[in-house]
């Protein structure tokens, strides 16, 4: 039943050793590629399963780390700490290694893929130029599989399209070695060996029980329920405050996070409410799908959300919309995340039992 | 987010490329879908093109009224800041702010242009010019 979800889209390809590959879209990358990598190694595990499992569902306003001049808003956990949990939480060998020296580093790549792995590789998504021009920006977290390589370049698996592309050497030279703030360095990972029946049901309970203090309890104003209710609060005063244009920039930036940089829809709502989905049919828990269906109601809201926001920004105040709307919106979704999290966390206390 | 709700507005900028989105199929299941691109998406996503395409023109236009030097520019299209400019091509901050001006970029070394050529990906021909066209290279996401 696992994976069931995800199975939307194939694309058979070759690795360098001559195995077969499936690519499977998928709606984020980090998430995508280490349910790619498990699958490779016979663990049959859905996108939304990892992004569960990782804890990927996160929510954080940060008005002090200013990225392209604008705070930075994000609906999922930081970049980089997805694979190592769920790597921890199914179990298994992984090679991990971060490379200083750009020579070194290709090197590394070429022996792994002639060792017969599929590679996973940490870049930075402005130098791919396979993606449409839009796509790219100065990003050092996107994530992707190397499968083979080809003449003057590699055969990438890139999760976030819909099929297989290749990448020029020197592409896939500067994405991984760009420069900037979370540097990528290389970074190279691949899993040795996994543990073929992993508990699923310990692992999605500990991946739960995370994000429901993230959520909940992390004793910090900007992150979880508390950041998002200090996002609402200030965009309904921002057009006060910062004056029209600069509000409107800045509630596009929210709307671009949520639903721009492959989140799968309403800021990774649905694609947590997919996990729910999946993790109810394992424990035959009927709470789990009623939480489910909760998490999918919630995503609604937020896609209400951005579409109010995006008629202020396009009509320039002409708009019967209002700030006051889009933060009320939010404000409505902080309320039932809120209670979603403390239903989720006793459900998973209870299950655990 | 039913199935029938997944947007599918044809974005120009999505190039034929489709984003993976999760819905409910008639079953109630959740399936992956791909999407050809939300207007609402495009709306927000054009406010920030614009404004960056704006920008890049205004420091062309500074450039060729020898207000910056071409460097400035060059960084700014491929969407650096000089923090991270500095770090690609090996040349510190302050050094890489000096160059900002036009005098002095006019009389760097052939083998600090080379540096930051490799840096931007460019040839030294290029970096020591910007284009005659507000078009740009297209790199301006």
């Amino acid at each position: 039943m696992r994976g069931k979800a995800t199975i939307h889209k194939m694309n058979a390809e070759i690795t360098a050793s001559g195995r077969l590959f499936i690519h499977q879209h998928a709606a984020h990358c980090e998430s995508g590629v280490t349910s790619a990598l498990f699958r490779d190694q016979g663990v049959e595990v859905s996108e939304a399963m990892v992004f569960g499992i990782g804890s990927g569902i996160f929510f954080g306003h940060f008005p002090f780390i200013k990225w392209v001049g604008m705070p930075i808003t994000t609906f999922r956990s930081r970049p980089r700490t997805l694979f190592p949990k769920v790597a921890k939480r199914l179990g298994g060998e992984f090679f991990t290694k971060e490379y200083r020296n750009t020579q070194k580093g290709m090197a590394a790549l070429r022996k792994a893929l002639s060792d017969d792995h599929i590679v996973g590789l940490t870049t930075n998504i402005y130098w791919l130029s396979y993606f449409p021009n839009r796509f790219r920006f100065q990003f050092n977290g996107h994530n992707i599989i190397v499968l083979r390589e080809i003449e003057n370049g590699f055969r990438i698996s890139d999760p976030i399209l819909d099929h297989p592309v290749d990448c020029s050497t020197e592409d896939l030279e500067r994405a991984r070695f760009a420069r900037g703030p979370l540097e990528p360095k290389g970074f190279m990972y691949w899993a040795e060996t996994v543990v073929e029946n992993p508990d699923f049901r310990r692992a999605c309970l500990e991946g739960i029980k995370e994000s429901c203090y993230m959520m909940l309890r992390v004793p910090f104003p900007f992150v979880g329920i508390k950041g998002m209710r200090y996002l609402a609060k200030n965009i309904i005063k921002s057009p006060d405050k910062l004056g029209f244009p600069e509000a409107c920039r800045r509630l596009a930036n929210v709307v671009r996070m949520q639903e721009e940089v492959g989140t799968g829809g309403a800021g990774f709502r649905f694609m947590y409410a997919a996990f729910l989905q999946e993790a109810a049919e394992l424990f035959g828990s009927d709470e789990l799908a009623e939480l489910s269906r909760e998490m999918t109601a919630i995503g609604d809201i937020w896609r209400e959300f951005a579409v109010v926001s995006a008629r202020i920004v396009k009509q320039r105040g002409q708009s019967e919309e209002t700030f006051a709307k889009a933060g009320g919106l939010m404000l409505t979704c902080a309320g039932r995340e809120g209670q979603f999290f403390k239903e989720l966390h006793n459900v998973a206390r209870k299950l655990e039992a | 987010m039913k199935v029938k709700e997944v947007p599918q507005d044809d974005i120009t900028f999505y190039e034929g490329e489709k984003r993976a989105c999760y819905a409910l199929n008639d079953e109630g299941k959740y399936v992956i879908v791909p999407s050809t691109g939300w207007e609402y998406e495009a709306v927000v996503n054009g406010l920030a093109v614009d404004e960056l395409a704006a920008h890049l023109e205004k420091t062309r236009k500074e450039v060729l009224a020898g207000i910056r030097s071409p460097l400035y520019y060059h960084m700014e299209s491929r969407q650096m800041n000089p923090q991270i400019l500095a770090k690609t091509s090996g040349i510190s901050v302050f050094r890489v702010k000096r160059h900002f001006r036009p005098g002095i970029f006019a009389r760097l070394k052939p083998s600090l242009l080379a540096s930051y050529a490799k840096a931007l990906a460019l040839s030294v021909e290029e970096l020591k010019t910007v284009p005659d066209k507000s078009a740009g290279k297209g790199n301006d996401t």
